[in-house]
C-alpha cells in the first residue's frame, strides 16, 4: 500500500466520537476533490469501522489521510484498537457471519464501498484496518 | 437540538427521521447525518425496504414544507441527508450484488464438474466396459460349448451396469444439452420422465438459436426440479412445459394438472425444490412466479432476461 500522509487522529469511544471522525473524514474528502456522493461512502465507512472499535473494543483511534496512488490521489482511512481481535477473520469476512445478519454491512460492506482495503487483527491484541478510495 | 443517535432506538422510524431531517435543515450538522445514517441502518436491519425510506422521507419533507416554505438550499440539503440515508442501502446492494455474482459462479463451477463425471461415466467408464465385452467374448470362443451359457449371466450383468452408467451420466448433464440445445434437451427429459412415472409430459416451443450456456443449463435444471416435484408431490395426470425466447428475455412454464398446494407467504419459506429454482434465476437475475392453489394445479413461470438482446 502507497504511503499515507496522516491529517487527522481522532480517538473514538463514543458515538459523539465516531461524528467527529465522520466530519474529518468528509472536510479531508471534500479538500481531495471527491464527489458529495463519494465523500457519503467515506463517511459510511469511517461510521461502521468507528462503531466497531466502539462496539468491540470500547476505544481505539481512526486516522484519516491522503495517500498518492499511480494516477491519482486517495483518502485512507485506518482505523485501529487494542481491543480483543478478531479470531475468525476469514469468516468475519464472509457475509452470513456477520453480526449485520447478513444484510452486507460491517466490514465486507466497508471492504464494497471502498476500493482498497487491509485488515490485520491478533487475538488479543488488537485490530487495524484501513481502507482506501481513489480519486478517479 | 437532537440528542444525537440514542433516541435513534426507541422512536418509530418516521417520528425520529423527520426529527433528525429538520435539526440538519437548521443547523448542516455532522452529528444530523451521523444519526440519519444509523437510524436508515438499524431501518434496514428491521427489513425496512428503499422505497418505504424514500415514503418516509418525502413524507417527512412535506410535512416540514407546509410548517414554512423550504428554499431550494434547504431542498438540496435535504437532498444530502436523504444520500446519507440511503447509504446502508447502498452497501446492502453491493453485497447483493457480489453474492450474486458468487452463486453464479458456483453454479458453472458445479456444472463444469458435473460435466466432467458425466463425460467420465459416458466415455471413460462405458469403453472400458466395451473392452471387457470384447475380452469375454474372446474367453468364451476357446471354450466348450456346455460352459459358454454362464457368460450369458454374467454379459447381461455387464449390459445392465452399462445402462445404468449412461442413465447416470445423463441425469449428471445430458450431452443433447451440450450438442443441440434446451428444446431437444427438455424433449428427451419430458420422455424419460414420462417412461419413469407414468405422468403425460409435453413439450411446447420454438427455439431460432441457441440460448446462453448459463441460461440453458439454468432453465433445464429447473424443469427438472419441477419435474421432479410434480412426480413427488403433484398426483398429475399430465404437465406441459412451455419454452418462449424474445430477444430481450426467456420464459419458461411448466403447468401440472395435480392437486396444488398452499402458496407460502415468503419466498424463503418454501421447499427445498422451489428455493433452488429460486436461488438459480437470482444467479441470472430471472424471476419465478408460482400460481397455484389446492385443487387447482401449478403453474411455474420463470423468466430469464438475455443480455444484449
Amino acid at each position: 500500500m502507497s504511503k499515507i500522509k496522516v491529517e487527522a487522529c481522532v480517538s473514538v469511544a463514543s458515538d459523539t466520537d465516531i461524528v467527529n471522525a465522520r466530519r474529518q473524514g468528509r472536510a479531508l474528502a471534500d479538500h481531495i476533490g471527491f464527489s458529495s456522493s463519494e465523500a457519503t461512502l467515506i463517511a459510511t465507512a469511517i461510521s461502521e469501522l468507528a462503531r466497531n472499535i466502539v462496539h468491540y473494543a470500547r476505544d481505539g483511534e481512526i486516522l484519516v489521510g491522503m495517500v498518492n496512488g499511480d494516477s491519482c490521489p486517495g483518502i485512507s482511512i485506518t482505523a485501529r484498537d487494542s481491543g480483543p481481535g478478531i479470531p475468525e477473520l476469514k469468516r468475519v469476512m464472509l457475509e452470513g457471519f456477520s453480526t449485520s445478519g447478513g444484510m452486507g454491512l460491517g466490514l465486507p460492506g466497508v471492504r464494497r464501498i471502498m476500493d482498497e482495503f487491509n485488515i490485520e487483527s491478533q487475538v488479543g491484541k488488537g485490530t487495524t484496518v484501513t481502507a482506501i478510495k481513489w480519486k478517479r | 437540538m437532537s440528542n444525537g443517535v440514542n433516541d435513534v432506538n426507541t422512536k418509530p422510524l418516521n417520528e425520529c427521521y423527520a426529527e433528525i431531517l429538520s435539526d440538519y435543515l437548521e443547523h448542516g450538522n455532522e452529528t444530523a447525518l451521523a444519526s440519519g445514517y444509523e437510524a436508515a441502518r438499524r431501518a434496514l436491519l428491521d427489513g425496512c425496504g428503499v422505497i418505504e425510506l424514500a415514503v418516509i422521507h418525502h413524507e417527512a419533507l412535506r410535512r416540514l414544507n407546509a410548517k414554512q416554505q423550504l428554499t431550494n438550499e434547504l431542498l438540496e440539503k435535504a437532498g444530502d441527508f436523504f444520500s446519507e440515508c440511503l447509504s446502508p442501502f447502498e452497501m446492502s446492494h453491493r453485497g447483493a450484488q457480489e453474492g450474486t455474482r458468487a452463486l453464479r459462479h458456483l453454479n458453472e463451477v458445479l456444472e463444469a464438474e458435473l460435466k466432467r463425471i458425466a463425460h467420465a461415466l459416458h466415455d471413460e467408464a462405458g469403453q472400458l466396459l466395451a473392452s471387457v465385452h470384447i475380452a469375454i467374448a474372446e474367453v468364451v470362443e476357446n471354450l466348450p460349448p456346455h460352459t459358454r451359457d454362464r457368460f450369458d449371466g454374467i454379459e447381461r450383468l455387464l449390459r445392465q451396469i452399462e445402462f445404468e452408467l449412461r442413465g447416470l451420466s445423463h441425469e449428471l448433464r445430458p450431452t443433447v444439452l451440450d450438442n443441440l440445445g434446451l428444446l431437444p434437451a427438455l424433449e428427451f427429459l419430458a420422455e424419460k420422465v414420462a417412461k419413469r412415472t407414468g405422468i403425460s409430459v409435453s413439450v411446447e416451443g420454438k427455439t431460432q438459436q441457441r440460448l446462453p450456456p448459463a441460461v440453458e443449463t439454468a432453465l433445464y435444471r429447473i424443469v427438472q426440479e419441477a419435474l421432479n416435484n410434480v412426480a413427488k408431490h403433484a398426483r398429475a395426470a399430465s404437465v406441459k412445459i412451455r419454452l418462449a425466447s424474445a430477444a430481450q428475455k426467456v420464459t419458461c412454464t411448466v403447468q401440472d394438472d395435480g392437486i396444488g398446494f398452499v402458496p407460502q407467504g415468503e419466498p424463503g419459506s418454501e421447499g427445498l425444490g422451489l428455493m433452488g429454482i429460486r436461488e438459480r434465476l437470482s444467479a441470472l437475475e430471472g424471476t419465478l412466479r408460482v400460481d397455484t392453489k389446492p385443487g387447482h394445479g401449478t403453474v411455474i413461470v420463470a423468466e430469464i432476461p438475455l443480455k444484449g438482446g
